[in-house]
C-alpha cells in the first residue's frame, strides 16, 4: 500500500503553547481515518499544516511525496471548520469557481448532490442558513476527485438527519485510491465508517490503529476508548 | 492561474465598482441636462439642487470607495475566513498578491478616468472647452519656457510617478495588513500601527537622504519631494532656474521614482514572505 501522508517529528508552537509536539504519522491510501481528540488538542493545526496554511517549526510533512505547495494542493481537498465561501456568491458561482481552479472537480457530481439535497443553485450563499452553507461546502469538497480529503468537523453544525446524508456522501464519493481524514469529537456518529483512528492529545499522538484491531483487542467501541483515554 | 485569479478578482470587485461608476456618470448626465434647460420652475429647482448634491457625493464616494474597497477586499478575501479558500487553491501566494495588485491598480486608474469623463460631461460646453484648450496651451507654453526641450520628459516622468505612487500606496496597505495579521489578537489595530510605523520610517529615511543630498551638492536650494515644498526662488537669475530645472527632471523625480520602486519591492517581498511562511489565519 502506498503512503499518502507522512509526518516526521512534526512540531508547531504558537508563542509559548505547543500545538503539536513531535508527531510521527504515516497514512496509507484507501482509508477513512478519524482524527480524534478533545478541543484544542491540535487536530486543526495538523490539518492546516497538511494544507499549507501553517508552516511547521520543525519536522517534515509529505503529501504523496511532496512538500505542501501548489502541487500538493491540487490533490488535497480541504473542508475547513469555517464558512469560507464569499457570501455574495451564488451557489452556482461557487461551483464555477471550484471548476476553474481545480482540475479534478466534477461539476455534474456537485449539481447532482445539490439536487438530492433540494438546494437551489441560484441562491446566494448569504441567504442560506449556517448548516446549509456547510452542506454546500461539503458538496464542493467532495465533488473533487482528490487523493486526500481533509474534513475538519464536517458534521459539527448540521442536524442528525443531514449528518447521515453527509457521512453517506463521504463514503460513496471517494475512490479506493483516496484517503479521507475526518477530524471530529462526535465519535459515536462516525465510528461505523472509520477504518482507522488517530488519537491526539495535547499535541502528541497517543494512538494510531485500525478500528477492527481496537475492537478486538480492547473489546470496546472507539467511543468508550476515547472516553477512557481522554478522561478529564 | 494568474489569469483566472485576476478574472475572479475583477468579477468580485466589478460588481461594486461598475454600478458605482454608472451612477456617477448617470448623475452627471442628469445634471448636464438640468443646466442646459435654463430657467426652472421651483419644484424642479429643488430637484436640481438635490441632483447637484448627489453628484458631488457620488464623486467623493467613487474616489474614497475605490480605496476602501481595495483595503477591504484584501483583508476580507485573504485574511478572514475566505483566506481558507484562497490559500488552499493550487496557486502561489505571489499570484494571489499579483491578482489583487493588478485589479486594484486598474480600478484606481479607471476611477480617475471616470471622474474626468463625468466632469467633461458636466462642464463640456463649447465655451468651457475653448477655455480649457486655452489653459492647456498656456500650461504648455509655461512648461516650454521653464523646461525648454526637456518638458516632454518631465510629463513622462510625472505619469510614471503617478503609476508608481498608486502601486506604492496599494502595496503599503497590503504589507501593513499582512504585518498586522501576524498578531494573534487585535489584527486590525496592528495593521493600522504597521501602516503608521512604515510611513514614519519612510519619511525619516527621505528626510535623511534629502539632508545628505542637499549638503552634498545642492546648497543653492532645498527641495523635498515628499513634502512638496520648494523654497521660493527670488530674482530672475537664469543659471539659478536652469540648475533647478535640471535638478527636477534629472535628479528629484527620477530619485523619487527609484526610491518608491525600491519601497514597492520591499513591501511586496515582505507580504509574500508572510504569506508563505507566517500565515496565521484565525
Amino acid at each position: 500500500m502506498s503512503v499518502i501522508l507522512e509526518c516526521k517529528s512534526l512540531t508547531k508552537k504558537f508563542g509559548s503553547t505547543t500545538a503539536l509536539f513531535n508527531v510521527n504519522l504515516s497514512l496509507e491510501r484507501g482509508k477513512i481515518i478519524g482524527l480524534l481528540g478533545p478541543n484544542g488538542s491540535g487536530k486543526t493545526t495538523l490539518i492546516k499544516i497538511i494544507n499549507g496554511l501553517l508552516v511547521p517549526d520543525t519536522g517534515s510533512i509529505k503529501i504523496a511525496g511532496m512538500n505542501p505547495g501548489v502541487e500538493s494542493k491540487k490533490i488535497v481537498s480541504y473542508l475547513p471548520e469555517k464558512t469560507y465561501l464569499p457570501d455574495w456568491m451564488k451557489v452556482s458561482e461557487a461551483i464555477s469557481f471550484f471548476k476553474d481552479f481545480y482540475g479534478d472537480f466534477e461539476e455534474k457530481r456537485a449539481y447532482d448532490m445539490l439536487h438530492r439535497l433540494n438546494l437551489d443553485p441560484t441562491k446566494r450563499l448569504k441567504t442560506l442558513s449556517k448548516g446549509t452553507k456547510e452542506k454546500v461546502q461539503l458538496i464542493l469538497v467532495m465533488s473533487r476527485r482528490a487523493n486526500l480529503y481533509c474534513l475538519d468537523e464536517p458534521i459539527g453544525g448540521v442536524d442528525p438527519a443531514a449528518r447521515d446524508y453527509i457521512l453517506n456522501t463521504i463514503i460513496t464519493n471517494y475512490d479506493e485510491n483516496a484517503t479521507v481524514i475526518i477530524s471530529t469529537h462526535l465519535i459515536a456518529d462516525i465510528e461505523n465508517v472509520l477504518d482507522e483512528v488517530v488519537f491526539i492529545k495535547e499535541g502528541s499522538l497517543v494512538l494510531h490503529a485500525p478500528v477492527d484491531e481496537i475492537r478486538e483487542k480492547e473489546g470496546k467501541s472507539i467511543d468508550s476508548l476515547f472516553r477512557e483515554v481522554f478522561r478529564c | 492561474m494568474l489569469a483566472k485569479l485576476t478574472k475572479h478578482e475583477l468579477y468580485a470587485t466589478g460588481r461594486i465598482f461598475l454600478p458605482l461608476y454608472s451612477i456617477m456618470l448617470l448623475l452627471s448626465l442628469i445634471n448636464r441636462g438640468f443646466s442646459s434647460i435654463g430657467e426652472l420652475s421651483s419644484p424642479f429647482k429643488t430637484l436640481k439642487g438635490f441632483m447637484v448634491a448627489a453628484y458631488v457625493i457620488s464623486i467623493v464616494a467613487t474616489l474614497v470607495i475605490t480605496f476602501v474597497i481595495i483595503i477591504l477586499r484584501f483583508y476580507k478575501n485573504l485574511m478572514s475566513d475566505e483566506g481558507y479558500l484562497m490559500f488552499t487553491l493550487p496557486v502561489k501566494p505571489s499570484q494571489l498578491i499579483n491578482a489583487k495588485l493588478i485589479v486594484s491598480f486598474l480600478w484606481n486608474i479607471l476611477s480617475i478616468f471616470v471622474v474626468a469623463t463625468s466632469l467633461f460631461i458636466i462642464l463640456g460646453t463649447s465655451k468651457n472647452l475653448e477655455m480649457f484648450r486655452g489653459l492647456l496651451d498656456l500650461a504648455v507654453t509655461g512648461l516650454k519656457s521653464t523646461f525648454g526641450s526637456s518638458y516632454p520628459i518631465l510629463i513622462a516622468e510625472y505619469i510614471i510617478m503617478i503609476f508608481v505612487c498608486t502601486i506604492y500606496q496599494i502595496l503599503m496597505i497590503y504589507v501593513s495588513i499582512a504585518i498586522g495579521h501576524l498578531l494573534n489578537e487585535h489584527k486590525v489595530i496592528g495593521s493600522f500601527a504597521a501602516y503608521i510605523a512604515i510611513n514614519t520610517i519612510i519619511q525619516m529615511l527621505v528626510s535623511i537622504i534629502v539632508l545628505i543630498w542637499t549638503n552634498l551638492e545642492l546648497s543653492i536650494f532645498t527641495y523635498t519631494p515628499y513634502y512638496g515644498t520648494t523654497e521660493t526662488i527670488t530674482g530672475n537669475n537664469v543659471n539659478y532656474s536652469v540648475s533647478i530645472v535640471q535638478a527636477i527632471t534629472k535628479q528629484i523625480i527620477p530619485f523619487s521614482i527609484i526610491f518608491s520602486v525600491l519601497c514597492c519591492v520591499a513591501f511586496y517581498l515582505v507580504t509574500n514572505y508572510i504569506f508563505k511562511k507566517k500565515l496565521n489565519l484565525n
